[in-house]
C-alpha cells in the first residue's frame, strides 16, 4: 500500500507514512491527547491523505484506537485506500450540485414534500415566489406555511389522497400559495409521487408555475375576445379562416349570424358554401375571385349577395388574404361584412340622385316649353291646315287640283312625323330612367337634343350656333345627361341674352378638344357676363338669379359631371358676356 | 284708281305652316301670297294694296310685332291677323294694342281662321272707300277759292249768311252766291251732308 516492505517501516515513526505538515505534526497531536484527551482520530476514525514511499499521496480511512491497559500509551490503526471510493463519491456530489443547480437555474418552482408534508425540498425559485430562505423553509409544513387558509383543507386533502395512493396524480392542478409577505399568487402544478427503496410512496415531488400574470393576461384576452365578438356583433363583421385546398374551416359567430347558419354545425365546406349560400347569379363571380385568391393573384376584396337560409337575400363585403398558419399550411383568413343596409342607402342616395336629375330635366324642359310647344304646334297645325283644306278640296271635286291633294296627303304624313320625332326625342329626354353610360361620338353629344334650344332661340330672337372641331374623340358618358347639362347651359345663356339685350343676339356652342386632351363642350353668350358675386354662389342649390328659376340647374349639372369625371367652369366671353364649359374625359382615341 | 282683288299675305318662317296656309286659303278661294320673313314682305309691300296680313307673331329677325310697329309708322292701314303659339297671350295683347284686328292661336280651325281673315278683309274694305271718300272730299275742297273756303268754314261753324257778309266785309248776296257755289263744288245736298263732309276730311284714319 505505502510501496516498501515490512521491514523498512517497522520501528520507524508512524508518521513517515504522512506527507507534510502532518509528518511534523503528528507528534504534537499525540502529546495533546496525552495531555489534554482531545482527540481527533482516535476512537473516529477519518479520512486523510497518506504518502507512498515514493512520495504520491493517496486517500486513506484512518482509524486509531488506543490499546487500553497498558502502562505506556499504544494505539493501533487501521488504515483503508479509499482513493476509488472517495472518486465516486466525488462524481456524485457533483452530479448532486449540478441537479442542483439545474433546479435551481429552472424557472419554475419545486417542492418536495415529505409524507406528512413537511417540506424536505425547495429550489431557489420556489424560495424567491414564497420570499423565504430555503433553510427556514425546509422542515416546515407546506401546508400551514405556504398555503392559504381557505384552500388549505382542499389542498390538503388532495395531498393526503396522493401518499396514500388512493388518488393517481393528475397531470396538471392550479391551487393558490401565499407568500411570506401575505400575498396570494396562482400556480400551476405538476405532481409526481416518490417512494422509498421499500416501494412505498414517501412523499410528493412538485415543478409550479406562477400563472398569476398568464391568468390576468388570458382573463383580459377572453375579455377582449369577448369585446372583439360584440364589436363584430355590433360592426355585423364575421370573420372566417379556411384552410387550403378545403380543409377544415373556423366561422366566427358573427360570421354565423350574417349567413343565418347554425354555429353548433360549425363551417361550411367550400363547397357547400358556394352551393348553398353564394347566390346563384353571383356564383361564377365569387369562385373567379376565390380562385384568383388561392392561386396568390391577389387578395380577395369583393361584394356580392348571399342567400339565407330564410330565403332573404343580402348584400356581402369580404376580404380574404392568403397566409399560412404555424405549421406552414395555406390558409385564408378574411372578414365578412353584411353591406345590406349601405347597398340600400346607397341605392337610396342613387334613385334620390336619380329623381333630382330627372326633376332638373323637366324643370329645364319647363323652361323651355315654349320653344317645345312651339317644336310640336308647328307640325300640328300644318297638319290641321292641310286637312281641312282637303276637306275643302274634295267638297268640290270639279274645280279641285289633283296635285294639290295629293301634295296635301303627303305633307299631312311628313308633318305627322315631324311631330312624332320631336315627341320621341322629348320622352327620351324626360322619361324616368336610370343612368346609363355609352361610348358616344362627342361632336354628337350638343348636336342630337339642339332642335329644343334651337326653337327656344327662336322664339327669343336669337341665333344659336353649333360647332364641332374635327377628329374629336368619343366619349363614355350618359347622353340624355350631358345634352341635359347643355340644354340647360343653352337655357342660361338665352336668359342672359334676353336680360342683357346686346347686338349679337347669338349663342354659339364649341365642341372642341382642350390641352389636356379632354373634350370640351363650351356655351358662349354675349349676355351680361358672371359676376364675382354670383359666381361664388353658382351651383349652390336654390340660388338663382332667375324670377323663376329653381337654382338647381348647375347643381345638378355640376352633380352629372362629376359622375362623368368631367368639371363645369366659366370664363369671360371675349368683348362681353360668359362662356360656360364643361369637360368629359376622352373615352379612346378616334380610329 | 285700278283695284287689285284683296289678297291675304302669309308670313310665317315655318315651311311648313306657310305652305299648309297656302293651301288652306287657296281651297276657299282666296288669292294668298306667302312670305317666309318679314323683310321678305317689306320689299314688295305695297301699302296701296287690298288685303290682309296673316303674321305669325314671333319670327327670327323681325318679329310679327316689329313688323306691325314698322306698317303702323308708315300709316298702312291694311288689317293684321297675327297667329300666336300656346303662351303668346302677353305678346298678343301687346299686338292688340297695336292695332291688331285679331289674333289665333295655333293650331286652328279653318273655319275660325277663314272668318278672322275675312273680318279683315271687310274692315281693309272698308277702310280702303272711306279713304277714297276722304280723298274725294279733299279733292274737292281742293277746288275751292280761297273766298270759297272761308265761305265754307264759317258756313259749317253755323253762322248765318249775314253775320258771315258782316265778317267778310261783304254783301250778304255776295255770301249767297259763294255758299251756292260751294255747295255745287263739293256736292252737298244739304248743309247738314256739307258739314258731314268737312268732318270726315278732317279726320286721321
Amino acid at each position: 500500500m505505502f510501496g516498501c516492505s515490512a521491514a523498512e517501516v517497522i520501528g520507524q515513526n508512524v508518521s513517515l507514512l504522512m506527507p507534510e505538515p502532518f509528518r511534523s505534526q503528528h507528534d504534537g497531536y499525540i502529546a495533546r491527547f496525552l495531555k489534554t484527551g482531545q482527540a481527533n482520530i482516535i476512537d473516529k476514525g477519518r479520512e486523510l491523505v497518506a504518502q507512498r514511499r515514493d512520495g504520491s499521496l493517496f486517500q486513506v480511512f484512518l482509524s486509531v484506537g488506543r490499546i487500553a491497559g497498558l502502562e505506556a500509551p499504544r494505539f493501533v490503526g487501521l488504515m483503508q485506500d479509499i482513493t476509488d471510493r472517495k472518486r465516486v463519491f466525488e462524481a456524485l456530489r457533483r452530479e448532486r450540485d449540478r441537479a442542483q443547480a439545474y433546479l435551481d437555474l429552472v424557472e419554475v418552482m419545486l417542492v418536495s414534500l415529505s409524507a406528512d408534508g413537511t417540506i424536505s425540498l425547495v429550489n431557489r425559485k420556489g424560495c424567491e415566489l414564497l420570499g423565504w430562505p430555503e433553510d427556514e423553509l425546509i422542515g416546515r409544513n407546506w401546508f400551514e406555511t405556504c398555503i392559504p387558509e381557505d384552500v388549505r383543507p382542499g389542498v390538503e386533502a388532495m395531498f393526503k389522497g396522493l401518499i396514500e395512493g388512493t388518488a393517481s396524480p393528475v397531470d396538471y392542478a392550479e391551487n393558490e400559495i401565499v407568500t411570506r409577505s401575505g400575498r396570494r399568487k396562482l400556480i400551476a402544478w405538476r405532481n409526481v409521487t416518490l417512494r422509498d427503496e421499500r416501494g412505498l410512496i414517501s412523499g410528493t415531488l412538485s415543478s409550479g408555475e406562477d400563472v398569476t400574470e398568464q391568468r390576468r393576461a388570458m382573463e383580459a384576452l377572453s375579455k377582449s375576445e369577448l369585446l372583439l365578438r360584440e364589436a363584430q356583433a355590433i360592426a355585423g363583421l364575421g370573420n372566417y379562416e379556411t384552410r387550403l385546398p378545403a380543409g377544415p374551416t373556423h366561422w366566427s359567430l358573427q360570421m354565423h349570424g350574417i349567413l343565418g347558419t347554425s354555429p353548433e354545425r360549425g363551417a361550411l365546406s367550400l363547397e357547400d358554401f358556394v352551393r348553398r349560400v353564394v347566390h346563384p347569379d353571383d356564383r361564377r363571380r365569387f369562385t373567379a375571385a376565390w380562385h384568383d385568391l388561392v392561386s396568390g393573384k391577389g387578395s380577395l376584396d369583393m361584394e356580392y349577395r348571399i342567400r339565407r337560409p330564410d330565403g332573404s337575400t343580402r348584400h356581402i363585403h369580404t376580404l380574404g388574404r392568403l397566409t399560412r398558419d404555424a405549421e406552414g399550411h395555406a390558409l385564408v383568413v378574411g372578414t365578412l361584412l353584411d353591406i345590406t343596409e349601405r347597398k340600400r342607402a346607397e341605392e337610396d342616395m342613387r334613385q334620390a340622385q336619380d329623381r333630382l336629375t330627372q326633376f332638373g330635366r323637366l324643370s329645364t324642359m319647363g323652361e323651355m316649353a315654349a320653344g317645345l310647344a312651339h317644336e310640336i304646334n308647328q307640325p300640328l297645325t300644318a297638319i290641321s291646315n292641310y286637312a281641312q283644306a282637303l276637306q275643302r278640296l274634295l267638297a268640290t271635286p270639279e274645280t279641285a287640283d289633283d296635285e294639290d291633294i295629293e301634295f296635301a296627303l303627303g305633307q299631312i304624313s311628313a308633318q305627322a312625323l315631324r311631330a312624332g320625332e320631336v315627341i320621341r326625342r322629348l320622352r327620351a329626354f324626360v322619361k324616368d330612367r336610370e343612368a346609363h353610360t355609352e361610348v358616344t361620338d362627342a361632336a354628337r353629344l350638343a348636336g342630337d337634343l339642339l332642335v329644343f334650344a334651337e326653337s327656344d332661340a327662336r322664339l327669343n330672337d336669337i341665333r344659336l350656333v353649333n360647332e364641332a372641331d374635327e377628329g374629336l374623340p368619343s366619349v363614355a358618358c350618359d347622353p340624355v345627361q350631358i345634352q341635359q347639362v347643355v340644354l340647360n347651359l343653352i337655357r342660361n345663356a338665352i336668359d342672359a341674352t334676353n336680360e342683357a339685350r346686346p347686338a349679337r343676339r347669338e349663342i354659339r356652342i364649341r365642341t372642341s378638344l382642350d390641352d389636356r386632351g379632354d373634350v370640351e363642350i363650351s356655351v358662349e353668350d354675349h349676355g351680361p357676363g358672371i359676376s364675382t358675386q354670383v359666381a361664388q354662389n353658382l351651383g349652390n342649390p336654390f340660388f338663382t338669379t332667375k324670377a323663376h328659376g329653381t337654382g338647381l340647374g348647375i347643381a345638378i349639372s355640376r352633380s352629372i359631371l362629376r359622375a362623368h369625371g368631367g368639371r363645369l367652369a366659366h370664363r369671360p366671353t371675349p368683348g362681353g358676356g360668359a362662356t360656360v364649359f364643361f369637360t368629359l374625359p376622352a373615352h379612346a382615341a378616334r380610329a | 284708281m285700278k283695284e287689285k282683288p284683296a289678297t291675304v299675305f302669309v308670313i310665317d318662317d315655318d315651311e311648313a305652316v306657310r305652305t299648309s296656309l297656302r293651301l288652306l286659303l287657296k281651297s276657299v278661294g282666296l288669292p294668298v301670297e306667302t312670305f317666309a320673313s318679314a323683310q321678305e314682305f317689306l320689299d314688295q309691300y305695297d301699302e296701296d294694296r287690298a288685303g290682309c296680313l296673316v303674321l305669325d307673331i314671333r319670327m327670327p329677325g323681325i318679329s310679327g310685332l316689329e313688323l306691325q310697329q314698322h306698317l303702323n309708322d308708315r300709316n298702312s292701314i291694311t288689317p293684321i291677323v297675327f297667329i300666336t303659339g300656346h303662351g303668346d297671350v302677353p305678346m298678343a295683347v301687346e299686338a292688340m294694342q297695336a292695332g291688331a284686328v285679331d289674333f289665333i292661336q295655333k293650331p286652328f280651325r279653318d273655319q275660325d281662321l277663314i272668318d278672322r281673315i275675312n273680318r279683315a278683309l271687310e274692315k281693309d274694305g272698308a277702310m280702303r272707300s272711306e279713304l277714297r271718300e276722304r280723298d274725294e272730299i279733299r279733292r274737292r275742297m281742293s277746288q275751292l277759292t280761297p273766298r270759297e273756303r272761308e265761305v265754307l268754314d264759317l258756313v259749317t261753324q253755323g253762322k248765318a249768311n249775314k253775320v258771315i257778309a258782316g265778317d267778310l266785309n261783304v254783301s250778304q248776296r255776295t255770301v249767297e252766291i259763294h255758299r251756292a257755289r260751294v255747295m255745287e263744288k263739293m256736292g252737298a245736298g244739304s248743309l247738314a251732308h256739307l258739314v258731314r263732309m268737312v268732318i270726315e276730311a278732317n279726320r286721321e284714319l
